[in-house]
């Protein structure tokens, strides 16, 4: 009803032309995701940190800046990393770094700073090691707490909801 | 006119803006803050033995050499905390070649400092927290190994970057029954 009388005020062609400028929005926000994940060689080179097991370092809800880059992977670095039976990434510290002269393979063990044992309980059953194409990225940057309306968004799927419709409404009555 | 949405769009959008440009700022300005921390590790002995670790997760259990280091540490890492310091995070690897793997590094002992307080170290004959073993599961043939102190200091906000800082030779030998067969 709203959008007709819309319609009716200002023309058909302003109603899509913000419709067009929404669709830029969408698309240039996708463009430089995409943009940077292929600069940074990560499939996610932002992440939000989501479990405390490497508190004190990094708590829930800190943004991470991720670059994976083509480089081995040194002990002491903190890695995000995603085996194939678990879908949540990691976040933890390589404390274990076994390069094969050969193939230039890299056999890695990691471990939360909180956690008290290594990470082999968190992998695939059975796996000792991971390898360098389960990186995601390792952590060059981070902005404290940034994250949370993330977590917050997952916790609570009617805030998302909410937002998104709170979003749409205003898309259409704003005028520019 | 401008009515209340327009006002809190733009004070928001000017507030995040000015947010922004203060974390580029502090991330780009405070690896150069200088400082000078000192730093010492002395190895006392290495000693291996064989036997089998109780792994919950490694089924195989297969017989190792595991080697045990007795180490002391002196740092005085406080000039290392600074106004964007949240902690350090010091660490040991130990670092070596081994037939067929070019390189190794294994953490064997590692401490979070969260204080100027806590920022002097003075461990004194201390052994490894990690178990330090071969992927070969025998330190045969292992050389050029060293033993090397690294700090990466963790900022509350900004750029994370590893300061490796005093490094010592190793000798991994063979345990007593390997070596004499």
């Amino acid at each position: 009803m709203e959008l007709l009388s819309h319609a009716k005020k200002h023309g058909v062609r302003s109603l899509l032309l913000q419709g067009l400028t929404f669709i830029s929005v969408l698309t240039s926000a996708f463009m430089i995701w995409k943009g940077l994940s292929l600069f940074t060689n990560s499939e996610s080179p932002v992440v939000v940190v989501l479990s405390g097991s490497m508190e004190p370092a990094y708590y829930r809800g800190d943004i991470l800046f991720l670059h994976n880059g083509y480089s081995p992977i040194e002990v002491g670095e903190v890695v995000v990393y995603k085996v194939d039976e678990k879908p949540i990434p990691i976040v933890h510290r390589v404390m274990k770094v076994h390069t094969e002269s050969e193939t230039g393979k890299q056999f890695l063990l990691t471990k939360g700073d909180n956690n008290s044992a290594d990470d082999r309980g968190l992998y695939n059953p059975g796996q000792l090691w991971i390898q360098r194409d389960e990186i995601i990225g390792r952590v060059k940057g981070f902005v404290p707490y940034a994250g949370m309306g993330t977590i917050w968004m997952n916790e609570y799927p009617q805030l998302k909801m909410g937002l998104l419709g709170a979003l749409c409404v205003l898309s259409l009555f704003s005028n520019d | 006119m401008y009515n209340l949405l327009q006002r809190l769009s733009g004070v928001t959008s000017f507030a995040v803006s000015v947010l922004l440009g203060l974390v580029v700022l502090i991330s780009v300005t405070t690896p150069l803050i200088p400082s000078s921390p000192t730093h010492a590790v002395v190895l006392h002995g290495v000693k291996t033995t064989t036997g089998r670790q109780m792994d919950p997760y490694d089924k195989t259990s297969r017989a190792a050499e595991y080697a045990r280091l007795t180490f002391d540490v002196d740092a005085d890492l406080t000039s290392m905390f600074n106004w964007n310091t949240k902690l350090l995070f010091a660490y040991i690897a130990a670092e070596y070649s081994a037939p067929g793997f070019e390189t190794n590094k294994i953490v064997v002992w590692d401490r979070i400092i969260r204080s100027r307080r806590q920022a002097k170290l003075r461990l004194r004959r201390h052994h490894n927290k990690y178990t330090l073993r071969n992927f070969g599961l025998t330190f045969d043939g292992v050389q050029d190994a060293n033993l090397t102190l690294y700090i990466n200091p963790v900022p509350y906000l900004g750029l994370m970057y590893d300061r490796p800082m005093h490094s010592i030779p190793l000798t991994l030998p063979r345990a007593a029954a390997a070596a004499a067969a």
